[in-house]
């Protein structure tokens, strides 16, 4: 690995910035889930939206490694905000093949990146993990929230989902990173940002 | 108004925890307030663990946050019992739902405040070196620890003046919401952490050598008390699985 292919101070620093961009979005928009046929809908927005700071993100990568780390520490944060420990692995795992994906296209193939990002989206799943995997436990530590909410939120989440939710994810990734380029070109480079 | 209430200050602090049992603290409240995890005995321990926060704060001398969080908590909670009874329908669901709601996350939400209000990065960044972490991990995460407070910062900035130009939700000009909000959003962060990444590299972040900090952190007498605390859960799960 030569000098220039080595991560540096300003791309650690780059990577903490988006993040904290992309986790603040994140949040608001996680901050819908509370009504319960929102929930689902997460794994559309999420990644629609969080695609405008990632294709920004993925102009000033250039090196391996900066996907992996950008995607293990929100798997972080989504831990410490309560979505248990999936999102963290499944960080590590997608953010992983994200970079490999990002890096056949040398950083800078159109195809590629917008791939990527689609890919990096699939940690979204990990956020409802649990609810299948522990379906009772998880209902259990809901119920707080009104009998409502759980009956509701059972009725929609049923096993059929999960391939749903895979594919919604991935597919609305995609779309969220084509929404992030015409952005780019509306905005960004206009205004020498890029 | 974000910065002066997030953005740790040296002076005038109180007790003073070491940053890493802030960080044992805030996970335990992931794991066991938000996640619900190990079984009835340890989810007996919840009123206690949404107590800390409010010793915390108090202990920090956040006067004004302790109370507050102190007021809404308990009339969440007890207006979650309360309204349960007497309510019906739509109302009721409203009420549970919004109640339940404010008392899960609050807690969590001070303590994540607690956190970032009392430790500045110089400290953070310590602990984690003492953790013995990677530089990769421990710069973006510092860098965020930062960086937090201005996003929030600007994002209200921004809400505001787009509030002024209709841009809103119920406003005339609703559809516009997202471009609105995020682009200004991302190019003001971007120029600010511009700034901010060439000052940080002044200060030799990132750079071939180790970098030396003179934060004096290190585990005391308070620090000895919260993590005996913090560990009780994990004995109590312990037993639970092994069957006792």
């Amino acid at each position: 690995m030569n000098n220039d292919n080595k991560i540096k101070g300003k791309d650690l620093i780059n990577i903490g910035i988006y993040a904290a961009i992309y986790c603040v979005i994140m949040t608001c928009i996680a901050m819908l889930g509370y009504i319960p046929i929102m929930m689902p809908l997460l794994a559309v927005f999420c990644p629609l939206i969080g695609g405008i700071p990632m294709m920004l993100f993925y102009t000033k990568t250039k090196k391996f490694g900066m996907i992996t780390i950008m995607s293990v520490i929100i798997g972080i944060y989504l831990w410490v905000t309560g979505m248990g420990i999936y999102p963290a692995i499944f960080g590590v795992v997608f953010g992983f093949l994200a970079d490999l994906v990002a890096k056949s296209g040398g950083y800078k193939s159109f195809a590629k990146t917008v791939l990527s990002y689609g890919v990096m989206c699939l940690m979204i799943f990990g956020n409802y993990l649990p609810l299948f995997i522990d379906r009772e436990g998880y209902f259990a530590s809901r119920e707080k929230f009104g009998q409502e909410y759980v009956d509701t939120l059972g009725g929609i989440m049923q096993n059929w989902m999960i391939p749903v939710l895979i594919i919604a994810s991935f597919v609305f990734g995609v779309l969220g990173a084509l929404l992030g380029k015409a952005l780019l070109k509306k905005h960004f480079i206009k205004a020498g940002i890029v | 108004m974000g910065r002066s209430i997030l953005q740790a200050s040296v002076t005038d602090r109180g007790l003073v925890l070491d940053p890493r049992t802030k960080i044992l603290l805030l996970l335990n409240m992931a794991i066991f307030v938000l996640g619900s995890a190990g079984g009835g005995r340890v989810q007996a321990l919840t009123p206690l663990f949404c107590a800390m926060p409010a010793v915390l704060l108090l202990s920090a001398k956040k006067w004004r946050t302790a109370i507050t969080y102190i007021i809404l908590f308990s009339v969440s909670y007890v207006g979650y019992a309360v309204f349960g009874d007497i309510t019906t329908g739509f109302l009721h669901y409203f009420l549970l739902s919004c109640c339940g709601i404010l008392a899960r996350f609050l807690p969590s939400i001070m303590m994540g405040g607690y956190l970032v209000s009392t430790t500045t990065v110089s400290e953070f960044t310590a602990a984690m070196l003492k953790m013995k972490l990677s530089e990769k991990i421990i710069i973006p995460l510092s860098v965020m620890f930062r960086f937090f407070p201005t996003v929030f910062d600007e994002a209200a900035s921004i809400n505001a003046a787009m509030k002024m130009r209709g841009i809103h939700l119920g406003g005339k000009n609703a559809g516009k919401i997202l471009e609105y909000r995020i682009v200004p959003l991302m190019t003001c962060c971007v120029k600010i952490g511009e700034e901010l990444s060439a000052a940080a590299l002044t200060r030799g972040l990132g750079g071939e050598v180790r970098r030396t900090n003179i934060c004096n952190i290190g585990f005391k007498v308070q620090d000895f008390i919260f993590i005996t605390v913090s560990i009780v859960p994990y004995v109590l799960w312990i037993l639970d699985i092994v069957g006792i």
